[in-house]
């Protein structure tokens, strides 16, 4: 698994790199790869999202936050400084597990990250997304493309969660959003918060992917018994 | 030859068309992207398995499908003689 991590970068450079990485996965010119960055202040709309999902433009006019609208899965949502996005790069071809498995993957690598670090973040029963104390700290929107990964997921840390109440997250009116740092009542370190989620994440990617092997059914005969 | 809905979900998860690629009447090679469908969280491109004409569309944008569901219908090229007759 190769890391790579881009720093803060504007939403639509981090976009560029992420196809290009896109591209040489599916060439196989590369092996799997974790992308991870924080984005300047940008909102993002999913194939799912429309305009109605905003629900006060001018706070984002006013402060020059840009829209982008891109080819992931869901509906809106805000990046910042300060919040980690984690892009994995991953050829699910011969893993032989579905899309759902892999966002499911995602979750347990946030829930697990977080707790590392104190925070009591849940997954919800037929609610996508990571939650802590009900509210939702981390948010899924994936694309598959000849079934290879890329956009992925991004985790409130420390950035300031005040632009998500003039959206509707990820579409759901009068979702309530946190940050790990809102939870904690301080600022995490993000050069360690980083170092978890890479590692939690190689090895939850071990444990699901790597000792998946495709189930023998085993014949009884009369020369077994 | 039947192009159908991978096995992306494991459950009665949802199912959208969102955009097709191509036409019908229109020449596709192995591997392009033909239709982008979605589910809640995810974006799945299905590429063509074959080269080929593109003879039949059954579904388009916004409408639901299921699992292995014929998405389209594609007169392969096995031979490319096909493409010089048209």
């Amino acid at each position: 698994m190769n890391i790579r991590d881009l720093g803060i970068v504007d939403y639509e450079k981090s976009l560029c790199f992420l196809e290009e990485m896109l591209t040489k996965r599916i060439r196989d010119e590369v092996s799997d790869t974790l992308i991870l960055v924080q984005h300047r202040p940008v909102i993002t709309f999913g194939r799912m999202a429309d305009m109605n999902n905003i629900i006060d433009k001018t706070y984002f006019e006013q402060r020059q936050i840009p829209f982008s609208f891109t080819s992931r899965g869901g509906k809106i949502t805000y990046h910042a400084p300060g919040q980690l996005v984690m892009y994995p790069i991953i050829d699910l071809k011969k893993k032989g597990r579905s899309v759902a498995f892999y966002i499911d993957f995602l979750e347990k690598v946030i829930v697990k990250s977080l707790n590392y670090i104190d925070v009591p973040a849940t997954r919800e029963d037929g609610r996508r997304g990571v939650y802590v104390t009900g509210k939702k700290i981390a948010f899924i929107g994936i694309s598959l493309k000849k079934w290879v990964t890329y956009h992925g997921a991004a985790v409130n840390i420390n950035n300031d969660t005040t632009a998500f109440s003039y959206i509707n997250p990820c579409g759901e009116e009068g979702s309530r959003v946190i940050s790990a740092a809102e939870y904690s009542g301080r600022k995490h370190d993000m050069r360690s918060v980083k170092k978890i989620f890479t590692e939690q994440f190689i090895e939850i990617f071990k444990n699901e992917y790597m000792c998946w092997r495709e189930p023998v059914l085993h014949k009884t005969s009369e020369e077994d018994i | 030859m039947e192009l159908r809905l991978p096995d992306i979900t494991e459950n009665d998860e949802l199912v959208t068309i969102t955009l097709w690629f191509v036409k019908e009447n229109e020449r596709v090679s192995k591997d392009q992207d033909l239709v982008e469908v979605m589910t809640d969280k995810a974006t799945f491109s299905v590429a063509s398995p074959w080269d080929g004409l593109i003879t039949k569309i059954n579904r388009v944008a916004g409408e639901e499908v299921e699992r292995d569901e014929v998405l389209a219908e594609i007169r392969e090229n096995k031979d490319q003689r096909f493409t010089t007759d048209l």
